[in-house]
Parts: structure tokens; sequence; C-alpha cells
């Protein structure tokens, strides 16, 4: 089976609007399931955690993104240092 | 979520970044995602708390902002596609990915499909620090 999301680009284009780059930015992004929008930015970014409550999509991210901090685990779970990000992506997540 | 767990997570967020940073928010909106072939809405796709969950997504941000705990600096809607080949494929593809979900289809339709959700997306800044 075949699907494409957002072949248009218009979620990218968005973010882009939004925050031009993530070059060298610590970023956690909460509801990453399995890195659609992560492997997007993750090349640029300084680190990422990203977390999803859901074990197999953070498996496949982590598979796929291995220098990714990703952790199966809900937002109230999370514990991490305050102001310890420069960037919070909820992404599709509230 | 409820929308005090999602008022909870945006608090969380505050806290997790650092002064000066911001708080990225997409969500869909309340509007139904819709089912369309070559242009031709065709049907929609049904979900039990969609509608709800997302408008209560848009009831936290508020609520937040009206507490001064953020200042939206940035905001804009776009149209989120999911294309597959067939109305079949992409119901099947709908109804394994997503929660609860199932396809209304009230025309046939042959050739490649989309579903369209109308999403939000906006930059939150923590308040305080514009100033």
């Amino acid at each position: 089976m075949a699907v494409f999301e957002d072949p248009e680009g218009h979620e990218l284009a968005a973010l882009a609007q939004l925050l031009p780059s993530f070059a060298g930015l610590r970023v956690l992004e909460i509801g990453a399931g399995d890195g659609r929008l992560t492997r997007r930015y993750a090349e640029q970014a300084a680190s990422i955690v990203a977390i999803d409550p859901d074990a197999d999509d953070i498996a496949v991210l982590r598979d796929e993104l291995p220098h990714v901090d990703a952790r199966a685990i809900g937002v109230a779970d999370l514990t991490l240092p305050d102001a310890s990000v420069d960037v919070v992506l909820f992404a599709w997540s509230l | 979520m409820a929308i005090e767990g999602m008022v909870d997570a945006l608090r969380r967020a505050r806290r997790w970044v650092r002064p000066q940073g911001c708080v990225i928010d997409l969500h869909p909106t309340a509007m139904v995602p819709t089912i369309d072939v070559g242009g031709q809405v065709i049907g929609f796709v049904e979900t039990p708390d969609g509608p709800a969950r997302h408008a209560a997504a848009d009831a936290a941000v508020e609520d937040v902002i009206r507490q001064r705990l953020f200042v939206r600096t940035a905001s804009s809607m776009f149209d989120f596609y999911t294309w597959a080949d067939s109305v079949d494929e992409l119901r099947e593809h709908i109804e394994e990915s997503w929660c609860d979900a199932g396809v209304v289809v009230h025309a046939a339709g042959r050739g490649r499909a989309r579903v369209r959700e109308r999403v939000r997306a906006a930059k939150l800044l923590v308040a305080g620090d514009l100033d």
C-alpha cells in the first residue's frame, strides 16, 4: 500500500515560517510517533529528545534515527532539567 | 488528552524551554477531515472524539495565553493531505493508523484519493521574554 503524507510540503512550510532553522537547537518533540516529522529536521538540530507513548512507533524512530534520545513515555512522565531545551515541539499531540 | 492534561503539558513545556526559546504547536482544527477524489469531496473521516479533542487543544492554548504564561507571536493554518492510490487504500490506512477512526463514503470515486486535514500552527514564547 502506497500512502504519501503531505507530499506538498505544507507542514514543513508552515513550520519553517515559525522556525526558519533547527540548526544548533536542542529540541524536545512531544508526540513524535514514528519520527515522521523528526526526520525532517534531525540532521540540523544539536540534540533531540523525542517522546511518544506508543512503544512501537518509538522503536521505529529509534531504529531510523539512533542519535535521537527517543523515549516511549507520555509528557506527564518526562523529566528534564528546567530551561534545558531551545524548542518544544508539540507534534499533533495536544 | 483532556484539556487539563493539555494545559499541564504546556505548563511543563514552559519550564523546559530556556529563556528566549519557543514552543511550537501543530494540531488539527476541529474541522472534520474530508476525503476527495479528483477534487470532488466524496466522504469524510469519522472519529468519535476528534473534533472535541482538537477544540480542547485550541482552548488549552488560549487558556495558557489568558493566564499570561505564553504569548503567541505567530500562527497560521495549512492543509495536510494524505494520498493513496484509491479510496480503499486510503480507508485501510486510516482505519489502521488513526485512533478509532472510520471512513464514511457517500459517492463512488475512482483514482487517487486524499484526506484533507486542516491544521493550526502556532509559535508561543514565554510571557515576559519579549519585555
